[in-house]
């Protein structure tokens, strides 16, 4: 039996905007530990991963551990009809095979019950290695989000070059090419918008940009973004949240040989 | 720059490759195994190359390639020998210790696998063994050569009458079909009585079967052409398939002809390239643009979508694809429908593809396209679906050699005849699973609702043909009607339907034909199977209008009230009636019980005309009765006894037909120029595949389009246009161009060949302009079976036939038809 109250019902919203695109169906995986989802893309390019803590809800309880199958489509629907500043409460029982959502205003005068058909989603768990990251550069959320829009008008993929006196991204296509460098700084003051590099090595790869587009549908949750890089590895691209964080991984794009 | 998306992985590099070198060193090592059989076989036996080279006189690509690999082998071979005899000089002198030297030896050969010597000296020590090896090469060598004389045969033959020789091929290949199963029985009968069992399969008991098995079986079929070792391979993969997981036949069957329900369901796959190669950019990452370009190298999408692949490491492997899956996708798939399918079909694809290993792409983007190419015969499958239901049976070891024989070659013959009585295997599959062959023919019968494949005539050149074939037997003559083969269901429960000789579903393109049905069926029949030909007709004059105007027929959602074309339906059979099949029921008393149960309704409903008549003067005469009644000419049909019955998807010499064009020839050819081609698809890879041809109005100073054309070229007129018309290759097509939207060609040409083309007749097209306002203000005029005959190099384009001559040809044919040709029939000597 899973009784999840979450006190801002936006985040939920939010976290739903984040994924609906990249993954149609997944499981939330509910324990005593917090609700959890696990899923890659289609093309088996992208990973998502989500972890919302037990501490962010407010009672949260979970006596055995659930997967709740659930098209994300179908949940962000129902989610839309949750007003922003409502309180969400996700209820399951052990055996359901629906997921019951209530909305509470915030004057406690207006409740609504849905209720959603589970399914019974195929998945493997899959265990992603811990990784020493050649490169992490921790920036503002917004600039990554304008950086991937801005270059997406010229080419579908990006290369990203980290060295330690900052971090540019560049994109080359038929119209032209452009580039975006920011640089390590250490402005205090606007701690949300500085830019830091931790590096080990030099690094330079490069991403699909449709699917880095695709990530920053997570801007909203969190002003900082973290991006993990080694060569031949995957990319992490992490938003923190105050109870948990959702992280994407996306496989690099590899020359074309002939 | 150009980048390539790779899959979510978290290995290191080497990891990233390893799938990858592994395929490679794989075929590596088969290549030079192959490399040594072949030098080994070839190196001790001159005789053995000799053999090859007295076979190999035909100028054909197959046996060139076999040419080459001799001279290939023969050269290494004097290479070779005096390493060879080294190696023997140092065997004989280290008398004693032979053994230990010659093993010293190989293993030293082993090690270095680089080289040359090793199978040269591997020969010397299994002498014996490679004497073996060498009689069996020589076999596979004078088999392959007279595979390809069988091939050139068949080349030729396509530039003959294509009809003739059509049938003449299925002839063939039904007595070829024949002696193999006979041959078949026989090996899988002795293997039996040896008791050898069959190997193990890859997946367990129980489990679904996995798609890479299928594959597999699918790729050692496409790599033999031996219609008997195909049959072996699938006749094992099946048996595996009915001991462990009998509830995958079905679909493995499907699967296998590429279909996924009966035909006349009516649910296909045939995904267009564009879609295929949008799902493979997207699920590879790879530009649309190289997929585009590879695709136009290699001309088969399923390599395409393999190397895409195969280059693409993955660390997270997708579970693997099982049949069951597979065949639920494709069906999801082919039945999706309306907003955004498009777009949820190529996630569907994708998903598929992702999960696709090793050659699993390639069979499932050739499913896909409805086009698995492997060289597997429907006939095959349900030969090899009746051998591997008795192989599986339990009690199989215990019968003898022969009896085993003749149940495996009675089997075969059950089944086909069953299957061409009811053509499902919805119903076929599991009455085999859950009984045995003699219950299959109790449990499955011709039922009204499931249209069976009809039975066809065999083509005659002449009259006189008729006479020595029907020698003593009582016959009977029926006209040809030229129109439609249309087989009429009555259920018990009232329902009515119309099948096409295709056994497609047709009921929505004849709404009026039954509406009016109950009119023609008397009412003491409940249910009944009629055998027919609808035929257009002019209700005013009362007569039989050419095939043409039945083509300009709507297709789909016919509305009774908007029908501009009326037919007739003629009815020559009768199948099924009140609840008993008449299939082996001799035609007499079929056509008895068609007139009993039947009425003809003016302009509605008829029977075929007939006459019985043994006198060759009567026949012409109904001969030239039929052509003058619009006709295509006549049937002619065994009455009594057992040769009469009615064979189903047989092209049977007991019915014989008798075409005006074949006794009056296809008339003048007609010169015309080449504008635009397509791309060669298959075998036609790097060639064009089809030609798009114009002929030349003087007036208005215009090349129309006429037809397309891509039969009657060699392989070698292939490759001479292809080279010739490269060079006169254009961007966009002359203005003075005209033709139809739909039949624009990859590739535009000046206006600088000219052919010579024959055909079979003339018709009225909207989409091909040729004479466009002289016979029909917006219609032009096309080539029914175009085929090429030569080049016209003394002509100009200019020159070619103008399109007042077409108009020309098209008219006197319509004169032909409605007048009596005079000249038909009655010269019946001339040459062919």
């Amino acid at each position: 039996m899973l009784e999840a109250r979450l006190q801002t019902g936006a985040l939920l919203k939010k976290l739903l905007e984040a994924i609906k695109e990249l993954i149609t169906d997944a499981n939330f995986d509910c324990s005593d530990n917090g609700i959890a989802l696990q899923a890659m893309d289609n093309s088996h390019v992208a990973l998502v991963a989500l972890l919302l803590r037990h501490d962010g809800f407010e009672p949260y309880r979970c006596d055995r551990s659930l997967a709740l199958g659930v098209n994300l489509v179908s949940l962000s629907k129902v989610l839309r009809c949750a007003g922003n500043d409502d309180i969400i409460t996700l209820k399951a029982d052990d055996t359901a095979d629906v997921l019951s959502l209530t909305f509470e205003n915030t004057d406690n005068d207006r409740i609504s019950e849905y209720e959603l058909k589970l399914m019974d989603i195929d998945s493997e768990h899959l265990g992603i290695p811990d990784t020493q990251y050649d490169a992490v550069v921790q920036m503002s959320s917004a600039e990554f989000l304008r950086i991937c829009r801005d270059l997406q008008v010229l080419s579908d993929s990006v290369q990203i070059d980290v060295t330690k006196e900052g971090v540019k991204f560049a994109a080359k296509g038929e119209l032209g090419s452009g580039a975006v460098t920011l640089k390590q700084s250490g402005n205090v003051d606007k701690e949300d918008d500085s830019t830091l590099i931790e590096l080990q090595q030099d690094v330079s790869l490069n991403f699909s940009l449709k699917y880095l587009v695709n990530f920053t549908k997570a801007t909203p949750l969190s002003t900082r973004v973290s991006l993990s890089m080694s060569s031949e590895v995957p990319l992490l691209v992490e938003y923190k949240m105050e109870a948990g964080y959702i992280r994407y991984y996306l496989a690099p794009k590899i020359g074309e040989d002939n | 720059m150009s980048l390539r998306q790779s899959r979510l992985s978290f290995g290191p590099k080497s990891a990233l490759v390893a799938s990858a070198s592994k395929e490679g060193s794989k075929t590596d090592k088969a290549t030079s195994e192959k490399k040594e059989t072949s030098l080994v076989a070839e190196i001790t036996s001159t005789s053995a190359t000799t053999t090859a080279d007295v076979t190999m006189e035909e100028d054909d690509e197959s046996s060139f390639k076999i040419k080459k690999r001799t001279r290939r082998v023969i050269d290494t071979d004097d290479e070779d020998e005096p390493i060879a005899l080294a190696v023997e000089a140092e065997i004989s002198l280290t008398q004693e210790h032979r053994e230990e030297e010659l093993t010293a030896t190989t293993k030293k050969l082993k090690l270095d696998p680089t080289s040359p010597q090793k199978p040269k000296a591997s020969s010397t020590i299994t002498k014996e063994k490679t004497k073996e090896n060498v009689q069996e090469t020589v076999k596979e060598v004078k088999e392959k050569a007279k595979a390809v004389v069988e091939d050139v045969v068949e080349t030729h033959s396509v530039s003959e009458d294509k009809e003739f020789e059509e049938a003449e091929k299925e002839d063939e290949e039904q007595e070829k079909e024949a002696v193999e199963i006979k041959q078949a029985a026989a090996k899988w009968a002795d293997m039996f009585s040896k008791s050898a069992g069959v190997e193990s399969a890859s997946w367990k008991k129980g489990e679904p079967v996995p798609y890479a098995a299928l594959c597999q079986t699918f790729e050692l079929i496409e790599d033999t052409t031996k219609r008997l070792q195909i049959l072996d391979y699938l006749v094992k993969f099946l048996i595996q398939v009915i001991k462990l997981s009998p509830e995958s036949l079905l679909t493995v069957i499907y699967l296998s002809i590429n279909k996924l329900c009966p035909e006349y369901e009516g649910l296909e796959l045939g995904i267009g390239e564009s879609l295929l190669m949008k799902a493979i950019a997207e699920s590879t990452g790879r530009e649309m643009k190289k997929i585009k370009e590879s695709y136009a190298e290699i001309g088969d999408l399923g390599v395409v979508a393999m190397n895409s692949r195969s280059n693409q490491p993955t660390m997270f492997k997708p579970k693997a694809l099982t049949i069951p899956h597979v065949f639920k996708t494709l069906k999801d798939i082919a039945s999706l429908s309306g907003n955004s399918s498009q777009k949820q079909k190529v996630d569907k694809i994708k998903v598929l593809l992702v999960s696709c290993r090793n050659k699993e792409a390639k069979y499932l983007m050739r499913s896909l396209e409805g086009k698995l190419r492997i060289g597997l015969a429907e006939r095959t499958v349900v030969v090899a679906l009746a051998q591997a239901i008795v192989l599986s049976r339990p009690d199989i070891k215990k019968l003898s050699k022969e009896k085993l024989q003749t149940e495996l070659e009675e089997a075969a013959s059950v089944v086909k005849s069953v299957y061409s009585e009811l053509p499902c295997y919805d119903m076929i599959v599991p009455a085999l699973l859950s009984g045995d062959i003699e219950g299959l023919q109790k449990a499955c019968k011709l039922t009204p609702g499931i249209p069976l494949k009809p039975m066809l005539a065999h083509p005659t050149k002449a009259l006189t043909d008729i006479l020595d074939r029907f020698e003593n037997i009582a016959f009977t003559c029926e006209y040809k009607y030229d129109g439609e083969r249309a087989q009429i269901h009555k259920l018990e429960e009232g329902s009515t339907m119309i099948y096409s000789r295709n056994s497609e579903n047709m009921s929505a393109k004849y709404p009026d034909v039954m509406e009016r049905l109950y009119k023609f069926a008397k009412p003491d029949t409940n249910s009944f199977v009629l055998d027919c030909e609808a035929v257009a007709w002019d209700r005013e004059q009362k007569c039989i209008l050419p095939f043409q105007v039945l083509s300009t027929r709507k297709r789909k959602d016919v509305k009774e009230e908007d029908i501009k074309v009326q037919v007739c339906i003629f009815a020559f059979d009768l199948l099924y009636l009140n609840g008993e099949s008449l299939l082996r029921e001799p035609l007499a008393k079929r056509r008895q019980l068609l007139l009993e149960h039947f009425l003809e309704v003016d302009g509605e409903f008829a029977f075929a005309k007939s006459m019985n008549s043994t006198h060759i003067e009567d026949i012409q005469t109904f001969l030239d009765q039929s052509v003058a009644d619009n006709c295509e000419g006549l049937m002619v049909k065994t009455m009594d006894g057992t040769e009469a019955s009615y064979e189903p998807s047989k092209r049977s010499r007991n019915w014989l037909k008798v075409k005006k064009d074949y006794l009056a020839g296809v008339g003048d050819s007609i010169d015309l120029v080449v504008i635009g081609a397509y791309i060669g698809r298959g075998k036609r890879t790097g060639v064009y595949g089809g030609y798009l041809l114009a002929c030349y109005d003087p007036e208005r100073e215009e090349y129309q389009s006429i037809c397309k054309i891509g039969t009657g070229f060699s392989e070698q007129d292939l490759e001479d246009h292809h080279k010739e018309l490269k060079e006169h290759v254009i961007p966009e097509p002359k203005s003075y161009y005209v033709l139809g939207e739909s039949n624009k060609p990859d590739v535009w040409f000046a206006p600088v060949k000219v052919w010579e083309i024959k055909c079979a007749d003339l018709s009225v097209s909207p989409v091909y302009k040729a004479a466009v306002g002289i016979v029909d203000s917006t219609k032009g005029i096309s080539l029914r079976f175009p085929r090429f005959i030569r080049i016209r190099d003394d002509k100009a384009p200019e020159n070619a036939t103008s399109s007042e001559q077409i108009a020309e040809m098209y008219n006197d044919q319509k004169l032909n038809t409605v007048k009596n040709d005079t000249s038909m029939g009655v010269d019946m000597d001339f040459d062919y």
